[in-house]
């Protein structure tokens, strides 16, 4: 007999400014819907181990997509996408997860992203508040400081460079099988695809001044952050958390920047408690 | 403790167990490059020939050429080199993102080789604790 993941996946079309997209996502479980978000230069696979975790999906509906660009979800057929560089932008990544909760009929989804997505947590508490009933922001920070994008995207430098970068944005002590394997999902991008989520990373995410306008009674906020995550520091996140009245953080020992990837019985130990206080509200 | 790929009457071993490494052998494929290793005062250059390890060298080699280097003071190495190291020291990317390794020179090859450098300075570390 056959053994399959309680997996399902199928693709949505989904219109974001004016553009087409067929959009692949993967679904499992039922209850409280939760849309979680991969990180730059990946795809949903980071997610796999919450979309079959059987305490999870017996209470809540996991959806995971692959941005525009990103894995299974190519680039549009009616745009000359190789005419200009790739970059994600703010506004887009805004968009595509309110049209992403609309299209699949989702009532006041639970929000969670990790890296990249874990800055658009932000951005949708803050700017959407009444679409989500609570966003949890994994390795957030309301900046991320500078950087030098072009080694991501560069004709002398292949994708060793990735797989040995993604290596070690994972903790040392976690599961080599889990370090391993996100390497690997790193090397699956694109190399544009990886620099240009880099342009909403680095260049347009920047909350300074604006986190004390988030409103938590709208949205909850929940912050969760690796020890030993070299970009969002556990200090940035409860620099955050101080500015976003009524947000809560929980620092991840052990755990670098990419939780639900590098060890997910790890990071599920630290999400659970979060989830039981959505659903219990 | 004594940082050991510094010390010269290692050199030959650390070349062998590198040069016999499987991951090592597919990570170093085409790499001619000479890459220097700073610890603190100590220059140690590490040449690469079509991806085989030649030479380490870090008596003397205050003077010797190479294409780019890898710095950190004693302290970060020996961070760094510790079985599980502490944060901001478990990997060079992120060590330079904290500012506890600092990359220069020809930062082109350093990263189109990145893989080769990260695992040779994993079996640094694994052979610092053997």
């Amino acid at each position: 007999m056959a053994k399959f993941d309680p997996i399902e996946g199928r693709y949505v079309y989904l219109t974001i400014q004016g553009v087409k997209y067929r959009v692949y996502y993967e679904e499992s479980g039922q209850g409280i819907p939760i849309i979680c978000q991969h990180s730059a230069g990946s795809q949903g696979l980071e997610w796999r181990h919450m979309l079959t975790d059987p305490e999870i999906i017996s209470k809540y509906q996991v959806i995971v997509a692959d941005l525009p660009y990103h894995g299974r979800s190519l680039p549009p057929e009616s745009v000359q996408w190789w005419k200009e560089e790739y970059k994600l932008t703010k506004s887009f990544f805004i968009d595509f997860q309110i049209e992403l909760s609309r299209a699949l009929g989702l009532e006041r989804p639970v929000y969670i992203g990790t890296a990249t997505g874990g800055f658009l947590a932000l951005n949708l508490a803050l700017e959407h508040p009444d679409e989500f009933r609570a966003v949890i922001g994994v390795e957030a920070a309301k900046h991320a400081g500078t950087a030098t994008l072009d080694t991501f995207d560069h004709p002398n430098i292949g994708n060793d460079y990735k797989r040995a970068n993604a290596m070690y944005f994972s903790a040392p002590a976690n599961p080599e099988k889990y370090r391993r394997a996100i390497t690997w999902v790193s090397m699956l991008a694109a190399p544009p695809v990886t620099k240009g989520d880099m342009n909403y990373y680095f260049i347009e995410h920047d909350l300074t001044g604006k986190t004390q306008q988030i409103d938590t009674s709208r949205c909850a906020v929940y912050f969760l952050t690796g020890e030993y995550d070299p970009t969002s520091t556990v200090e940035d996140t409860m620099e955050l958390a101080k500015e976003v009245k009524g947000s809560k953080f929980t620092e991840m020992k052990g755990m670098s920047h990419a939780g639900m990837a590098e060890n997910p019985v790890l990071f599920k130990k630290y999400l659970m408690p979060i989830l039981n206080e959505i659903a219990s509200k | 403790m004594a940082v050991h790929f510094i010390n010269p009457n290692k050199t030959s071993s650390f070349i062998n167990v590198l040069n016999s490494d499987p991951e090592f052998k597919i990570a170093a494929r085409y790499m001619t490059k000479d890459v220097c290793i700073e610890v603190g005062k100590t220059k140690c250059i590490v040449k690469f020939r079509d991806g085989v390890i030649t030479q380490m060298k870090s008596e003397n080699a205050f003077a010797d050429p190479w294409d780019f280097a890898i710095r950190g003071s004693v302290d970060a190495w020996e961070k760094f080199l510790q079985p599980i190291p502490p944060r901001f020291y478990d990997g060079i990317f992120g060590g330079m993102i904290r500012g506890n390794f600092v990359l220069e020179g020809d930062t082109v090859s350093a990263f189109s080789h990145f893989w080769a450098v990260t695992r040779m300075l994993d079996i640094f570390r694994e052979l610092q604790n053997k």
